[in-house]
């Protein structure tokens, strides 16, 4: 059956063929000049998703496809600009300025410890003999429409190969700098972790301080490749413009006896979408999912996982919370799937939301597919509003309303990012929490 | 006079509770208040403290001198009001310190006194937990979460002993508790008895006031109290029940 497409987006989806067109042409990679290629057949028949693509229910594109970003070249920024995105702890850090790896504004990253390699993705495509193995990846990644998205223009990420045993020693911090209206920056990147080796890193989405009302689109895609017992621990924080679009597909492949953890905190842009696909592919697996969701004005605040347990022994947990104020929407979507060969899986998914006004929605659809029988998942979700009896609490002891209101919601919001076991990290995330909660209830 | 009932009457959906309730309550007096089921026992406790869901649709309330009915329940609360729970709520998050540090400061703010930093609330806060013979990781933990009904109990008699105030609630605190959690209780109340403190003891048994020994016992039957008289009543209502009074008090 031939999709209906309105003009609109069919004007969109032109426009983005012809960038990607453009960008073939100016490119001899032959693996990338064919993944685009690729890329543009899907999007040209497929479009972008509607409000009935049931994954799509909740979340209008329609914003999105009335604005035809551009992926324009960097803004120049000086390091003096930079710094007040940098947390005050040690971090090793990589600044990409509207999706282009910054090398003058990162740390130095030629020198970090034995077995740890960096390169931007431009870089890494060139310089890495064997390519392929990042588009090994495409037919999963290209099932999501801001996956087509993203091979379609992809031009630069970084890369990054942790080998058998290596650790860096500090936490690799990644700052996303917007700087223009229109644009969009669109962002691939591949995390390749040998036998045990081990990864802290943080990635921070901003829009610079004198754009703090600019109209432009982050699409990221990342996969992350984990060998034996390898450990991945990430937080992502998307602080963006409150005018700004998001999309953010993280795709994990995890293997015997690995452990991967990630906290995302959504705080900014009109239309956010940040979605996990996990593929337990090992005994023995964790992987923790959790997420702290803030949602005012007219903000529509999506965050989804897919997991998958493809083998025995697996563990999963999931902790996501939303807080929604004024007419925000909030959308979850969690699928916990349990292979037949998946026995003595633990998947855990929780999800709960807290409305402080009268027409902020929540919507919310939690899901479990079993096909082993010796199992132990379970999910859950539950919106409501603060109950009264926890405020009289709080007031009968002295405490105004106003600030037991607070309270209590802060105590809620943060939740979630108890699983960071960084103390540094996670403090600062706490940080960026308070803030911004403080910031809607003025 | 530290509290002046007169003629309360409130009511809750449509419904009245109290039908002219008349208290007087003296510094340093503990005040017991007993009752059948459905008396409006918990009704006076929470009308007392400021909880919204109760309308108050005719009387006064006369708390030092003020009128306590004008007051929302945070200010109460800072004017010396406390109420120990029926029920005391969960709140997942919010540590006992934040919490009890947040609370103690709006009410010495109240009293013109300087706000306590972590420091010298970790020290005076330390003080109470012995003498409840709380856990010690009691402040660090989520208000109530994982305590169970006999350590939320003792929880509130905590918040009790750390705020001063002088006026103390205390709602059916006796309720659920076993015996050895009823005289840690009963030991909290004894041990911040003083002359300027009064207390107001709602409980449906005799067992909480063997040990707190009431300086008044009142007996509150369909909204009003209907007797009143001395520590030696709580011993006839254990004896005769409440059905002799009911009884005497539906004939007139």
């Amino acid at each position: 059956m031939q999709r209906k497409i309105s003009p609109v987006a069919k004007q969109a989806v032109e426009h983005y063929i012809a960038q990607s067109t453009l960008l073939n042409e100016r490119c001899d990679n032959s693996s990338l000049i064919a993944s685009r290629q690729q890329a543009q057949t899907l999007l040209a028949k497929q479009a972008f998703p509607t409000q009935r693509d049931e994954d799509w229910q909740y979340t209008r594109l329609t914003g999105f496809i009335q604005n035809q970003f551009e992926q324009k070249p960097a803004t120049p920024l000086t390091s003096e600009q930079v710094r007040q995105y940098m947390p005050s702890f040690p971090v090793t850090m990589v600044v990409f300025i509207d999706g282009w790896f910054s090398e003058m504004l990162s740390d130095d990253l030629e020198n970090l410890p034995r077995g740890v390699v960096f390169e931007s993705f431009k870089d890494a495509l060139n310089i890495s003999g064997d390519s392929n193995k990042l588009f090994a990846k495409e037919s999963d990644i290209t099932k999501e429409p801001f996956g087509v998205l993203n091979s379609l223009l992809l031009a630069d990420g970084f890369y990054l190969q942790l080998a058998a045993n290596a650790h860096m020693d500090l936490p690799l911090f990644v700052l996303h700098i917007q700087t223009s209206d229109n644009h969009l920056s669109n962002v691939r990147n591949f995390v390749e972790l040998g036998e045990n080796a081990e990864l802290a890193i943080v990635e921070r989405y901003v829009s610079l301080e004198t754009r703090a009302k600019a109209t432009s689109c982050t699409n990221v895609v990342t996969q992350i490749d984990m060998a034996k017992h390898a450990r991945c621990k990430q937080v992502v924080m998307q602080e963006q413009s409150d005018n700004g679009f998001y999309f953010n597909n993280q795709f994990i492949y995890q293997e015997d006896s690995s452990s991967y953890s990630s906290f995302y905190g959504s705080l900014g842009c009109q239309l956010s979408r940040h979605q996990n696909h996990i593929f337990m592919n090992g005994e023995h697996i964790e992987s923790q999912q959790n997420s702290a969701c803030l949602g005012k004005d007219k903000q529509v605040v999506d965050s989804r996982t897919d997991t998958q347990h493809n083998d025995v022994w697996g563990n999963s947990q999931q902790l996501h919370k939303y807080v929604l104020t004024d007419s925000a929407v909030g959308v979850f979507n969690g699928m916990i799937r349990v292979d037949q060969k998946a026995q003595k899986t633990d998947g855990q998914m929780d999800n709960k939301n807290l409305l402080l006004s009268e027409i902020a929605k929540m919507d919310t659809k939690p899901q479990l597919e079993i096909y082993a029988d010796d199992v132990k998942c379970s999910h859950g979700s539950a919106s409501g509003q603060i109950d009264e009896n926890q405020i009289f609490y709080l007031q009968a002891r002295g405490i105004r309303r106003a600030d037991a209101i607070k309270m209590i919601t802060h105590a809620f919001l943060l939740e979630p990012a108890e699983l960071i076991t960084n103390d540094q990290i996670r403090h600062w995330v706490t940080d960026r929490l308070t803030v911004a909660l403080a910031g809607i209830q003025q | 006079m530290l509290l002046k009932v007169e003629n309360l009457q409130a009511e809750i959906d449509d419904k009245q509770i109290l039908k002219g309730l008349n208290l007087e309550v003296k510094p340093g007096e503990v005040h017991a208040i007993m009752g059948p089921n459905g008396a409006g026992k918990s009704t006076l406790a929470n009308v007392l403290s400021g909880r919204d869901d109760y309308e108050v649709t005719a009387g006064s309330v006369t708390f030092d001198g003020e009128d306590l009915l004008e007051l929302d329940a945070d200010d109460r609360a800072r004017k010396g009001v406390f109420l120990a729970f029926q029920y005391p709520v969960e709140i997942p998050g919010v540590s006992n310190k934040l919490f009890m540090q947040t609370a103690l400061n709006a009410v010495r703010e109240e009293r013109g006194l300087p706000a306590l930093d972590m420091f010298d609330f970790d020290e005076f806060a330390k003080a109470k937990i012995e003498l409840l013979d709380m856990r010690a990781d009691l402040l660090e933990r989520s208000v109530n979460v994982g305590f169970s009904g006999g350590e939320k109990k003792r929880n509130d008699i905590f918040q009790m002993a750390l705020l001063e105030p002088k006026l103390c609630i205390l709602d059916e605190t006796d309720s659920g508790l076993d015996i050895d959690a009823l005289r840690v209780v009963a030991n909290g109340v004894n041990a911040l008895r003083s002359e300027d403190r009064s207390f107001i003891v709602v409980t449906h048994y005799q067992r909480l006031l063997d040990y707190i020994k009431p300086d008044h016992v009142h007996v509150l039957y369909d909204g009003k109290i209907v007797k009143s008289g001395g520590f030696e009543l709580v011993h006839e209502l254990e004896e005769h029940g409440y059905d002799d009074i009911i009884q005497q008090h539906n004939k007139d």
